[in-house]
């Protein structure tokens, strides 16, 4: 088979992964050196598909053979895909040619369970040694962890990559045991917790061999199984504090060829992704709980942000008086984000803040209107209720379209 | 060099400007030293003599516009009294001059590369645009200069960032804005300021145009035996930043050769160093190398087309940029392929044509090696298994006649599946050694075999179990003690307790010390290690620890004697 072949084939494959960030790796560089690359701790995109995600990192799978038979992937052993494999050097060649033309950070490596996860993982770290250590190559470079694996391979993993990824790809434990058959959330968090583990030792001591410097991250598929948001967000926030991950993925699922009947027929809305997006980034970013966000079962408002959720749900803390508040209470104001913040706090340092201040900062007017006071502006008497203010605030509706299909474009 | 219009001799009377140390660019012909008006005067201060005599002055660079904008302080000339220009052209209205032809002067890359003098042409462009013999310019005022103002660094950061914006009157505008900064108005810099909000968009433009030639720019290779350069590009910059992104490819190409041609300059890496040149390509044409179908073939199929979702994809590039790259080509033929049904399956049709195939293997052979999981792992006795990332059991020798009933494992447990190999583990063994006892002798556990904890930013902070969790979890305890069958069981803290004497109503304050009877053994309570090492006093610490020696000395005892002697006069304290 031709590389272009392989190519087309195993890149397929590997779209369904969300994850393409570089980054978050040590800052390398190539000057003066034999060899190749450099990261600059930021991470660019090289380009966007169509699909709105960026091309940041050569993401392909190793081979899309597969022995497991998760229900959700389209390589899963009963399903009746085109299957190749990549030699190493192929990987390595293409890595490095990519790279040479700035189309690329680095590697993504992923892979099908083939042989065995030892076997696996084994051929994955071989593409990472060989690129960094024949091959002197400084890039990026993200590989998949098989959960199965021995641990003695994850630690090698960590000596080449800048992240590792360990998929726990369904929120809940039944979900895996009726959609992967063959995973088990048991060693997933096993390996999360090696991973995390061999990460504290070198926080602890400095001196400890490279592992992972970048971190480690996962995936979560939305919309495969009958998990709600709430579900998702808990069990996300579990991962972070367990595991010290620096991003959960969230993949909204998309329909495969010959869909088994276990899954959907339909993908979920992309909007809903996009929620969770926002809500694990108001985890990560803002500080809050998972039970702020969503107290009750069920999902995310697809017509409001998940933090005009939250403030138009817990109106006793507003209107917020931005000439008193501290930083983390004004960038729970809907409208306002961290870097607004932070301005609006360094700007309190030389004079009161005005209305025309957050017009300035691009603040987003019509929607913190509601919830601030600052010198010159206070809400109406007699506020809104939180439903008329959410109807004031929530996207504007859509009408309902015919022919979705033809629209898109 | 090449020059042909009439030097200004003048200008050549004063010493070469060189780059200030805050600009430590190699000479950029692209930049050349236009008016060298302040740099080259020290202490004549020809900037200001300039300005006095109402002549514009002309800067081509951070370095020239921040050292006349020094002098200009220095003698408080207000920024509406100055007129500025580019020799680029482009500047004020008036002193706008013909453009300056870089193509001859640094045609051939290696004379580039030898920094030319840049100086001869510019200074011509002074002339050109009536600068004025030196000796005709009014004499500065005799006033001492005032001293320059202190600028913070990331202030000073951000006006050479802004300087590399191409708005017709930047410098005019930076001067502006150091003017107000040294008058004390620093919320010059603030967005909420009206110049700060135009600084901060200038700053963000170059930002952007950076990132996007880091990001946008696409090599082509060249045949090995054209020699070097083996990669070029071509690229159009809105801002001038070929300068600082040259830094970020010589970081990343290594040793390799290449250059990056633009409409006004290129610049030429030949593996050790760099070279500056004026434009050398006229355009994207002459680079096709037809190496880019594996790079096409990635795009494609990369993309999903069940996530079609082109705003997104709009928001991140410009749509001018999409004409320099490869696969802006092909880009609206997948959007209307997507759209057109593709998207009901998110695979790339070339592939789904092809004929696919099962993998032919029984599901037990796919199931992978690993270790069947504990009864212990498979608890679902209450919810803390979800949270938990496994059950850990006790860990001894299982005829120990002492057993330590922790409350429940932690953090570190929690990963690595033993009881106390944490900081209170460690307290342990201090314990031990301190009451002479081998702590390899004693049967450790918890109450709670998984982790309870809430979420406090990215870590897990421990959080007391429930009775109705410890009582859940009973059911292995007793399994333990069934099978070590100790004589004696030491209860660390109250959650122990409670587990052991399987109660809530127990405290552990008056059962401290104090050996009871319970089911046929000796029950012990004490204090838990993690609280010794939570206490703040010194001398709490100190009397918690000893308390422990103490009740685990009483324990060994307690070994000795038989179970019906009173126990009144054990009493530690």
């Amino acid at each position: 088979m031709e590389l272009k072949d392989k190519l087309e084939i195993l890149a397929d494959a590997a779209k369904y992964d969300a994850s393409c960030a570089s980054s978050g790796a040590p800052k390398r560089d190539s000057v003066d050196k034999d060899g190749l690359g450099a990261t600059t701790g930021m991470g660019i995109c090289h380009s966007y598909t169509p699909d709105g995600r960026c091309v940041s990192l050569l993401k392909i799978l190793l081979t899309n053979f597969c022995v497991y038979d998760c229900q959700y992937c389209v390589n899963r052993r009963s399903s009746n895909v085109p299957r190749a494999r990549f030699t190493v050097d192929e990987v390595v060649k293409l890595t490095q040619d990519f790279y040479l033309r700035n189309y690329i950070d680095g590697l993504f490596l992923s892979s099908g369970i083939i042989q065995s996860s030892d076997y696996t993982m084994e051929q994955l770290v071989e593409v990472a040694r060989r690129l960094r250590e024949d091959h002197k190559f400084r890039g990026y470079i993200h590989l998949k962890t098989i959960p199965d694996a021995d641990p003695r391979l994850i630690e090698l993993a960590g000596k080449y990559a800048d992240r590792l990824s360990v998929n726990i790809e369904l929120p809940t434990q039944d979900s895996v045991t009726r959609l992967a058959p063959e995973k088990s959330v048991h060693t997933i968090k096993l390996a999360m917790g090696s991973i995390r583990t061999k990460l504290d030792e070198k926080d602890d001591h400095p001196k400890a061999p490279v592992f992972a410097p970048a971190g480690q991250s996962t995936q979560m598929i939305v919309g495969a199984d009958a998990s709600d948001d709430q579900t998702i967000l808990n069990t996300a926030q579990t991962l972070y504090g367990s595991y010290k991950l620096k991003r959960v993925y969230y993949s909204a699922f998309s329909p495969i060829p010959q869909s088994p009947s276990s899954v959907p027929s339909a993908p979920p809305p992309l909007l809903r992704e996009h929620r969770l997006y926002q809500a694990d980034f108001l985890m990560r970013g803002y500080g809050f709980n998972a039970g702020e966000i969503l107290p009750q079962s069920g999902n995310l408002a697809l017509d409001i942000d998940p933090k005009l959720g939250w403030a138009l749900a817990n109106r006793e803390h507003f209107p917020l008086d931005l000439n008193r508040a501290d930083e983390s209470m004004i960038a729970r104001v809907p409208g306002i984000g961290l870097r607004s913040a932070k301005r609006l706090i360094d700007l309190r340092r030389l004079r009161r803040i005005r209305w025309e201040d957050l017009s300035r900062l691009r603040c987003s007017l019509k929607k913190l209107a509601p919830f601030v006071v600052v010198a010159d502006y206070k809400p109406a008497q007699g506020m809104a209720s939180s439903e008329l203010l959410r109807r004031h605030l929530a996207d504007a509706p859509e009408q309902m379209n015919l022919f979705p299909e033809l629209q898109a474009a | 060099m090449n020059d042909d219009r009439p030097a200004d001799r003048s200008a050549h009377s004063f010493p070469p400007a060189h780059a200030p140390a805050a600009d430590p660019a190699p000479a950029d012909p692209a930049q050349p030293a236009a008016a060298r008006a302040g740099a080259a005067g020290a202490p004549a201060f020809l900037a200001v003599r300039l300005v006095l005599a109402r002549q514009p002055l002309l800067v081509a660079s951070f370095a020239e516009w921040r050292e006349a904008a020094r002098a200009l302080l220095a003698y408080e000339i207000a920024p509406e009294r100055v007129t500025w220009g580019s020799p680029h052209g482009g500047g004020d209205l008036f002193t706008s001059t013909p453009q300056t032809d870089l193509a001859q002067d640094a045609a051939m890359p290696a004379q580039a590369g030898a920094a030319p003098e840049g100086g001869a042409d510019t200074a011509a462009d002074a002339v050109a645009a009536g600068a004025p013999d030196v000796a005709s310019l009014p004499p500065l005022p005799a006033r001492t200069p005032r001293p320059t103002p202190h600028l913070p660094r990331s202030f000073m950061e951000m006006l050479q960032s802004a300087a590399c914006c191409r708005v017709p009157d930047r410098w005019a505008f930076l001067y502006r804005v150091i003017w107000r900064w040294q008058l004390g108005q620093h919320d010059v810099q603030s967005p909420a300021d009206e110049d700060g909000a135009r600084l901060q968009a200038m700053v963000k433009a170059v930002r952007r145009e950076e990132h996007d030639m880091h990001a946008y720019i696409r090599f082509r290779e060249r045949p090995e035996e054209a020699g070097a350069p083996r990669f070029v590009a071509w690229y159009e910059p809105q801002h001038d930043v070929l300068p600082q992104v040259a830094k970020h490819f010589v970081n990343r190409m290594g040793k390799v050769s290449w250059m990056i041609a633009t409409p006004d300059a290129s610049v030429l890496w030949d593996g050790r160093t760099l070279h500056n040149a004026g434009p050398l390509v006229k355009g994207e044409e002459e680079l096709e190398d037809g190496g880019e179908a594996l790079w096409l073939t990635y795009y494609r199929s990369i993309f999903n087309p069940a996530r079609l979702n082109t705003t997104v994809m709009q928001q991140h590039i410009q749509s001018h940029r999409w004409k320099n790259l490869p696969e802006g080509k092909i880009v609206p033929h997948m959007v209307s392929e997507a759209a057109m049904g593709a998207r009901k399956i998110g695979q790339f049709q070339a592939v789904g044509q092809r004929r696919g195939t099962t993998i032919p293997i029984a599901p037990e052979a796919a199931q992978p090696d690993r270790q069947q999981p504990s009864k212990l792992d498979e608890c679902r006795r209450c919810t803390l298994w979800e949270f938990a990332t496994q059950a850990v059991p006790g860990i001894g020798p299982q005829q120990a006649q002492i057993m330590f009933v922790g409350e429940q494992p932690g953090d570190q447990e929690d990963l690595s599946g033993q009881p106390f190999i944490g900081p209170a583990g460690q307290l342990l063994d201090r314990v031990c050694a301190n009451a002479g006892v081998d702590r390899e002798t004693i049967y450790v556990t918890n109450a709670v075999k998984h982790f309870k904890w809430e979420p406090r930013g990215k870590r897990r902070l421990h959080k007391t179990p429930a009775q109705q969790e410890i009582e859940a979890c009973h059911y292995w305890l007793d399994k333990e003690l069934a099978q070590v069958n100790p004589t004696v069981i030491v209860a660390l803290g109250a959650t122990a307790l409670k587990s052991v004497l399987r109660t809530a109503n127990v405290t552990l304050r008056n059962s401290l010390g104090k050996p009871m009877r319970v089911g046929g053994r000796w029950v012990v309570t004490t204090y838990h290690p993690s609280y010794v090492l939570r206490v703040p006093s010194e001398e709490a610490k100190r009397e918690a620890f000893n308390i422990m020696v103490d009740s685990l000395k009483l324990a060994h005892q307690l070994l000795e004697r038989p179970l019906e002697e009173p126990d009144q006069q054990d009493r530690l304290i």
